[in-house]
C-alpha cells in the first residue's frame, strides 16, 4: 500500500466518522453512507478495478469514470443544498413577516 | 383622490431621504392609507415619519424588496384593502401618475396595472446603460412570462383584491417584479400598462439597480423556474 492510498483511506474514514457523529443518523442515510464508503475503500485498495469497470462502460480510464461520477454527485449535492437553503429562507421570511405584522404601528396624528 | 380601500405600500431600506416628502405629497393628494414597510434598515425610519398617520411595519432583518412588498400586501389584506399600489421610496415615481395607474383597476379594466416609462415620453435623465439593461430585462421578462410589455421592473403598479389574493411573492429580492408577472399570467389576471414618468436623479441612480443586480435577478429567476 502506498502513501496516497493511506491518505485517501484516512480521509474517507474521517468523513464517515464525522457524518455519523455530527450529521444525520437515519437507517437509510447510514446504509447509503456504508455503501459509498465501502466502494471508496475497495477502489482505493484495488484501483485497477475502476479501470475494468470504466472499460465495460465505454470510458477510457478509471480516473475519468470517477471524475464523471463526482461531477454528477456534486451537482446533485448542490441542487439539494440550494433547495434546502431556499426552504430555510422561506421559513426565515415567514418568521420575520409574522413578527412585522404582529408589531405593526399605526399612529393617527394628522387626520 | 379619496378611496377608502386603497392602500399604498412603500418598501424602504436604509435610504429614506425622500420618504418624508413622498408621504407628505401623497397625503396632500388625498392618498391617506399608506403602509411603510421598513425592510431591516439600520436607521430608525419610524422616528422620521411619525408625524404622519401611516401604517408602519418593520422587518427585524433585511429580506429584500419582494419580501417587504408581500409583508405590505398581507397587512393590506388584513385591513380589507380593495386596491393596493406599490410605490418606490427613492423619489423616482411621480405621485401625479397614481391616478393613471389606479384608474384601469378601479374601472375593472385590469387586475394589475403597471407603470411603463417607455410608453409615451422618454424617461427623464435615464442613463444609456440603464436603458440597455431594461431592454434586455424586457426581453427576458417575455421569455419568462410570455407577456409582451414595454417596461420591466417598474415599481409603480396597482393591483386589485383578486390579484392580491392570487399572487404570493416568494422571491424576496428584486426578481419579484417578474414573479408578479409570472403569477399574473398563471392566474389569468388582466395586466395593463400605462405611461408614467420616472425621474432619474443622481440619488436614484446611485441607489437603484446595478448591472450586477441584474445578473442576480436572472439567476434568481432561473432557480425560481426550477424550484417553484
Amino acid at each position: 500500500m502506498n502513501g496516497i492510498q493511506l491518505l485517501l483511506l484516512f480521509g474517507v474514514s474521517a468523513l464517515g466518522l464525522y457524518y455519523v457523529t455530527r450529521l444525520r443518523k437515519t437507517v437509510l442515510d447510514l446504509a447509503i453512507l456504508i455503501l459509498l464508503l465501502s466502494a471508496s475503500v475497495i477502489f482505493i485498495i484495488w484501483p485497477d478495478l475502476t479501470n475494468e469497470i470504466a472499460h465495460k462502460l465505454g470510458v477510457g480510464r478509471g480516473a475519468d469514470l470517477l471524475y464523471y461520477i463526482c461531477i454528477l454527485l456534486f451537482s446533485f449535492a448542490l441542487l439539494k443544498l440550494f433547495s434546502r437553503i431556499r426552504r430555510l429562507e422561506q421559513m426565515f421570511t415567514k418568521m420575520i413577516r409574522e413578527d412585522a405584522l404582529k408589531n405593526a404601528e399605526h399612529n393617527a396624528i394628522d387626520q | 383622490m379619496e378611496h377608502q380601500d386603497l392602500y399604498i405600500v412603500i418598501p424602504v431600506f436604509n435610504h429614506d431621504e425622500h420618504l418624508k416628502e413622498i408621504i407628505a405629497t401623497l397625503k396632500q393628494k388625498g392618498f391617506h392609507n399608506i403602509i411603510v414597510v421598513n425592510d431591516g434598515s439600520e436607521k430608525n425610519i419610524f422616528h422620521r415619519i411619525r408625524e404622519f398617520n401611516v401604517h408602519y411595519l418593520s422587518h427585524r432583518q433585511n429580506l429584500g424588496q419582494g419580501a417587504a412588498l408581500q409583508t405590505g400586501f398581507d397587512y393590506a389584506i388584513g385591513l380589507n384593502a380593495g386596491i393596493v399600489v406599490t410605490f418606490d421610496a427613492d423619489g423616482q415615481h411621480d405621485p401625479d401618475d397614481l391616478p393613471l395607474v389606479i384608474d384601469p383597476v378601479i374601472s375593472g379594466q385590469a387586475d394589475i396595472c403597471i407603470g411603463s416609462r417607455f410608453l409615451s415620453s422618454q424617461p427623464v435623465n435615464m442613463p444609456f446603460s440603464k436603458k440597455l439593461l431594461l431592454q434586455i430585462a424586457i426581453f427576458f421578462n417575455f421569455i419568462f412570462t410570455g407577456l409582451k410589455l414595454t417596461d420591466a421592473h417598474n415599481g409603480l403598479r396597482a393591483m386589485n383584491r383578486k390579484a392580491l389574493n392570487k399572487i404570493r411573492i416568494t422571491e424576496n429580492r428584486m426578481a419579484h417584479a417578474t414573479e408578479i408577472l409570472i403569477e399574473a399570467k398563471k392566474n389569468q389576471l388582466r395586466v395593463e400598462e400605462v405611461p408614467v414618468t420616472i425621474h432619474y436623479t443622481d440619488y436614484s441612480i446611485k441607489h437603484g439597480q446595478s448591472s450586477r443586480n441584474s445578473i442576480r435577478i436572472f439567476i434568481d429567476l432561473v432557480f425560481y423556474k426550477l424550484f417553484s
